[in-house]
């Protein structure tokens, strides 16, 4: 079982950008309501798809410059890098469906569900 | 100023908010989530802003300064896609075909704490 790791300001280079498979950014907040809704998902994603792709947490109160960078508004806010690169970005509380829908699109191959 | 846990607002300022939080979804026809731990961190997050900021700025944006957001007045909660469209990203304010609307207009509060992490 993997999980979705908590990173930061300092860390987001080496853990997102120069990260080898592609990395699903989970940006939220303490008090947003509909990220501790999405963050139960997010751990799923993380489970279900160890080596293919690296799911990680910023909190955007504690990690601005990060969020600034990237101009993140609503928040929760999913975002997917590949080779260090946005490649795409889901904005609010979205069911597992579409975001397995979203990173399977982004993939070479197929990932076994 | 008693404390209610780190980085939560006063309970007076709790409790205003959950009367405003009540008393609008009443007047707009909506409803809470069927999740009351959704509302409750809510109404947390709009309380402390409003202690902090003077103005419950919505909890659910990022801002690269919070009190000139505060003094635009455009998150501040009820915020405008609210008023105009009944649209609350913050799932504070749903209308009743929104999924995941509940029955109520009045909070369940939950015991909730502040996260540094997730």
């Amino acid at each position: 079982m993997s999980a979705a790791i908590d990173i930061a300001d300092a860390t987001f280079e080496a853990e997102v950008l120069r990260s080898d498979i592609p990395v699903l950014v989970d940006f939220w907040a303490p008090w947003c309501g509909p990220c501790r809704m999405v963050a139960p998902v997010v751990q799923e994603i993380a489970e279900q798809y160890v080596g293919k792709v690296k799911v990680v947490k910023i909190n955007t109160d504690e990690n601005p410059q990060t969020a600034s960078q990237y101009g993140i508004r609503s928040i929760p806010t999913l975002m997917l890098f590949k080779g260090g690169q946005k490649v795409d970005v889901v904005v609010g509380a979205v069911p597992k469906a579409t975001l397995t829908t979203i990173l399977e699109k982004h993939f070479d191959t197929p990932a076994e569900a | 100023m008693e404390s209610r846990g780190y980085n939560k607002s006063s309970q007076k300022s709790f409790e205003l908010m959950r009367h405003f939080a009540e008393t609008y979804a009443k007047r707009s026809e909506t409803f809470f989530c069927s999740d009351p731990s959704i509302t409750t961190a809510v109404i947390e997050g709009l309380a402390l802003h409003k202690e902090q900021l003077g103005a419950p700025l919505c909890p659910c944006r990022f801002y690269e300064d919070k009190e000139a957001e505060a003094k635009a007045g455009y998150w501040n909660c009820p915020c405008v896609p609210m008023r105009e469209r009944k649209e609350c990203h913050c799932m504070l304010f749903l209308t009743p075909d929104n999924p995941f609307a509940g029955t109520s207009q009045t909070l369940q509060e939950v015991p909730l704490e502040y996260q540094t992490t997730q």
